[in-house]
């Protein structure tokens, strides 16, 4: 109560230090007194000022692509790797890394942080988010731990969601086609007393990829329904508060992988087909904003969000998996198990001399006429519920024209609950002490730098440092040039995992029991170290007057003390010992060269070398997009993109995406009907060798009101 | 001839500013009201000037017609206009939106300056900022509508189009997306329904998260973050005021923007927009060179 009472009087005080109102002088102003809005510390470095390489993503460009799904927008950022591990499940991955999980980058929703603090990955097909109510996306390409905390370690992908005051009125959209295709969405904004809402709901569902490399069907399929709440409140001049909440629920299928047959293969029958993911998102957030004056600026955010993922389903293996010698091998020498299983297949004796554990192995899978070969099915989960409560205090001083101290303090709290990942719950608490300085020393040169110290109870403190320097040749034309530090703290996963499958209700007793521990086991070592990065790139942006801006990065980035082996249970061995080495450049153009038509184009080359053969595999030496974004006049609209990369995952992708749209004006509303298609170029899977598609052609139509 | 023509002209233009009576009037009286007829009155000593508050003033019939009135709101604008007969009028602080509603035929004695930055001038500062813009954005309402073609023509004269959008509800920020859309920046149209301390929050970051300047629609919106506005302070109108009183009334235009103006400018708001921005003084002086080439 205390507590309250003095958080109270402190907002009492600080309203006092009311805003700097803009008085009108003498008696011909208008007599108009208004708050400073656009003040010191609220403006942005302009492009050619920042301290970085920055991709805007904006509403026009995120309408014409088409695309259903913010990995898909991220083909249009140069050296964004886009990967597909089922359809509903991908990966977004800057300058590459492994293809199955992408975990070194931080993603925000309106200034929440979206990755699993569990598991660390994006699941991009679960987020609380409708396309439509994205506003624009801004992907800063580098990393920036000293402004977004530990995972900005490769970049950051922050998405804005459209203000609630300009997203009044109704919006409807229906989305149908091929592979399942049918999208639907609703929205409604309005305002009330000092407050502007605007309420979403939404749902998406697909079939996914439709056979695998052996002609199965692909069960794949996705289904979800979102809803989104949003309000921002004037409070008065100097003060607004935001808030949000949002859900999601659905399922995501999955099926069985070979690599998840039973210990000897061919002897008993496979386990469900059904893996599907039951997923549910859950976040709230809060924003509270106050100006002290044109000069100050203080801001404290709060957030809380929650995942569920249910997974159940019943697989079988021989009765010997169950035996203490086949978990002691494996935990001794798992590639011997291998072979040992791959004989035991063939019908072949184990010999003794491959050792006692192996040749009882051999035995006991013989004896009794093979009575261990019998099936023992049992229900087995991968149940995980991770939760993250957020607090941020960010204070923005100007201290001069031309000098800006951006300061905070930050604690999260993760926590995930399985019994299969961690036998139990896990926690880790993060404290980050942050602070940024913007230093415009002349009318050319701008210095800015800033460190961050951060705490995490799982795996110990950092301090990482940036520092940049630009050189503005004109406003509107600057070079850069860029050193960063960044760390990414090893994930629950990687360094705390104590992963073990407890099968139940079992078809039969094994011990007399009616539940069973699967043989394969892992356990984090618990002692990783924090990945480190160096960055060093030097960077041009320039606009020109009529209409193009360009942006080129060259760039030299090291990851050291790498955790990069893969998340098996069956082979888990977590370490520091790998690195990874990325050079190469990339470019940006956007050129608007009527008021009718856009081109834009997206170059990146990456010479890349790594300790680990799986992280070679996502990164495209070349890849690149290319659009032309054109208005025929009388509502009609058209853009015609082409998406490329050399090599994703050894395969090469090249895709031309065309969006037809003819807008009609029924008097108080908007419709638009719109034909979108997309052609692949080339005859490769998408990213592994089973993702495939019937037809090479997709083809999806949608139709949207507005009034 | 044309000589004598010529003397006639460099005489009217010679002749001392005749001793006249000057009227200030308006319905209230402050300090800034009478500061400012101070400041005309050390400026023309031999005027007999003064300020007589609306109450206290009779009929406009009954004030001496050698006598010029200067009215300071609308109130008093109001009273002179019930009488077609008086003295001639110049009437200040008024907009081009008030005195939309004002009736026709306008007594032929009344001038009015106009409070509001001219359109043209606007536009021309937007150009010479923006040199590369092609269309600029313009929110009205069911009152400012009528200007609509005034500005469209400002517009087409600097070789931008005009894209325009009705801003009925101001809480409703879709037209203002719109507009932001569709053009290279905005104009603000000095108009208090839709240009003021409710709606300059949305207005201003809006416009900037789009990376779209704000020209106009006043030198207070630019403080508030508009990129630059022109305006006209008192001195200014001092000026304006003197240059009226110094031509014989009937050569007085029924209406028209003050000849004086300076121009306002956000250098911070022009920084993060990449803006180049001359000072504010080489760019009224350049629009005032386009105005008297």
């Amino acid at each position: 109560m205390a507590n309250t009472h003095s958080l109270a009087s402190l907002i009492g005080v600080l309203s006092l230090l009311a805003p700097t109102l803009v008085v009108a002088e003498d008696l011909f102003e208008q007599g108009q007194a208004l708050p400073e809005i656009l003040s010191a510390t609220r403006l942005k470095q302009s492009p050619a000022a920042v301290p970085g390489s920055v991709s805007v993503i904006d509403r026009a460009l995120i309408d014409a692509s088409g695309a259903r799904d913010i990995p898909e927008l991220m083909r249009l950022v140069p050296g964004m790797m886009v990967g597909y591990v089922k359809g509903n499940e991908m990966t977004v991955n800057y300058h590459g890394g492994q293809v199955g999980t992408a975990r070194r980058m931080q993603v925000l929703i309106d200034g929440r942080s979206v990755y699993r603090p569990g598991l660390a990955t994006v699941d991009w097909t679960d987020l609380p988010l409708a396309m439509e109510d994205i506003e624009r996306i801004e992907v800063f390409r580098g990393p920036n731990t000293v402004s977004y905390g530990a995972n900005a370690l490769t970049g950051v992908i922050s998405i804005t969601t459209r203000n609630p005051a300009n997203s009044h009125g109704t919006r409807l959209k229906y989305i149908h086609g091929q592979r399942g295709i049918d999208d639907w969405y609703g929205s409604q904004g309005f305002s009330s007393g000092n407050g502007d809402f605007r309420l979403s709901l939404s749902g998406q569902q697909d079939s996914g990829f439709d056979h695998t490399d052996e002609d199965e069907r692909y069960r794949d399929s996705r289904r979800s329904t979102r809803m989104q709440l949003s309000a921002t409140h004037a409070l008065d001049a100097s003060q607004v508060l935001d808030w949000q909440l949002s859900a999601k629920e659905g399922s995501n299928q999955k099926n069985f992988y070979s690599d998840e047959e039973a210990l000897v293969k061919g002897i008993v029958p496979k386990g469900d087909s059904n893996k599907d993911i039951n997923a549910r998102d859950f976040s709230g957030s809060v924003r509270w904003s106050l100006d002290t004056s044109s000069t100050h600026n203080l801001q404290l955010q709060a957030y809380a969000q929650r995942w569920e993922r249910t997974q159940e389903w019943r697989t079988c293996d021989l009765e010997l998996s169950f035996t203490p010698e086949v978990a002691a091998l494996q935990k001794l020498n798992p590639d011997l198990l291998d072979t040992v299983a791959r004989l035991l297949r063939d019908g072949k004796q184990i010999p003794a001399s491959a050792g006692p554990l192996a040749f009882t192995i051999g035995n006991n899978f013989y004896k009794n006429g093979g009575a261990l070969q019998a099936p023992v099915c049992g229900d087995i989960n991968n149940n995980i519920n991770e939760t993250r409560y957020d607090f941020e205090l960010q204070d923005t001083l100007s201290l001069s024209d031309d000098l800006r101290l951006l300061s905070g303090l930050s604690y999260r709290k993760d926590s995930s609950d399985s019994q299969s990942y961690f036998q139990g719950s896990l926690n880790n608490e993060i404290w980050r002490l942050f602070g940024h300085l913007e230093w415009h020393l002349s009318e050319h040169f701008v210095l800015q730098g800033g460190a961050m110290h951060e705490d995490d109870t799982l795996s110990g403190s950092s301090l990482t440092s940036r520092i940049a320097l630009n050189y503005l040749i004109t406003p509107r034309h600057g070079l850069r040039f860029v050193y960063s530090e960044a760390v990414r703290s090893p994930d629950m996963q990687e360094n705390n995992v104590d992963w073990t499958y407890r099968l139940e209700n079992l078809s039969q007793p094994v011990n007399g029991r009616n539940s069973a521990y699967y043989y394969a086991t892992a356990q984090g070592p618990g002692d990783l170290q924090q990945e480190i990065m160096r960055s060093r790139e030097i960077g041009y942006n320039g606009q020109f007057d009529f209409g193009l801006q360009i942006d080129i990065k060259l760039f030299n980035d090291e990851i050291h003390q790498m955790i990069a082996e893969p998340l098996k249970i069956k082979e888990f061995s977590q370490n520091n010992d790998n690195y990874m080495w990325l050079r190469g450049a990339e470019t940006e153009i956007d050129w608007t060269f009527t008021t009718s038509d856009r081109l834009r184009l997206t170059y990146a080359y990456v010479d890349y070398e790594t300790s680990e053969k799986s992280y070679r595999r996502l990164t495209a030496r070349y890849s690149g997009s290319a659009g032309w974004l054109h208005e025929w006049g009388g509502g009609w609209s058209s853009s015609l993109f082409y998406y490329g990369a050399d090599l994703l995952n050894e395969r090469r992708f090249e895709r031309a995406d065309l969006r037809i749209a003819k807008r009609f004006n029924l008097g108080k509303s908007d419709l638009e009907l719109a034909l979108m298609m997309q052609q692949r170029l080339d005859d490769e899977a998408l990213t592994w060798r089973e993702n495939l598609y019937d037809e090479r052609r997709l083809v999806y139509v949608s139709a949207q009101l507005e009034f | 001839m044309s000589r004598l023509l010529l003397f006639c002209c460099c005489l009217l233009i010679a002749l001392p500013a005749w001793t006249a009576e000057i009227i200030f009037s308006s319905s209230t009286d402050n300090p800034a009201i009478q500061a400012f007829v101070n400041e005309l009155k050390q400026r023309r000593p031999d005027d007999l000037i003064r300020f007589v508050a609306l109450k206290d003033l009779p009929e406009p019939a009954q004030l001496p017609d050698t006598s010029r009135l200067v009215l300071l709101d609308r109130p008093s604008l109001d009273w002179r206009l019930a009488d077609p007969a008086g003295p001639p009028t110049l009437a200040l602080r008024i907009s081009r939106l008030q005195a939309n509603s004002l009736p026709a035929p306008l007594p032929a004695q009344l001038s009015l300056l106009w409070s509001d930055p001219s359109p043209q001038r606007q536009m021309r500062l937007a150009r010479l900022l923006l040199p590369a813009a092609k269309r600029v954005g313009l929110l009205y309402d069911a009152n400012s509508a009528f200007l609509l073609d005034e500005y469209r023509q400002a517009a087409r004269a600097q070789g931008m189009t005009l894209v325009t959008r009705r801003w009925s509800d101001t809480r409703d920020g879709r037209p203002l997306l719109y507009l932001l859309a569709h053009s290279d920046l905005l104009l603000g149209m000095n108009n208090v329904e839709l240009f003021n301390s409710h709606t300059v929050k949305n207005l201003l970051l809006t416009s900037y998260t789009h990376q779209r300047p704000v020209i106009g629609p006043s030198a207070s919106f630019v403080q508030a973050g508009s990129l630059a506005s022109i305006y006209s302070d008192q001195s200014d109108w001092l000026d304006s005021l003197e240059e009226r009183l110094d031509q014989p009334p009937a050569s007085w235009p029924q209406s028209g923007y003050p000849s004086h103006f300076k121009v306002t400018s956000n250098p911070q708001v022009a920084r993060s927009l990449a803006i180049k921005l001359p000072s504010n003084e080489s760019l009224a002086q350049k629009l005032a060179e386009g105005e008297h080439p």
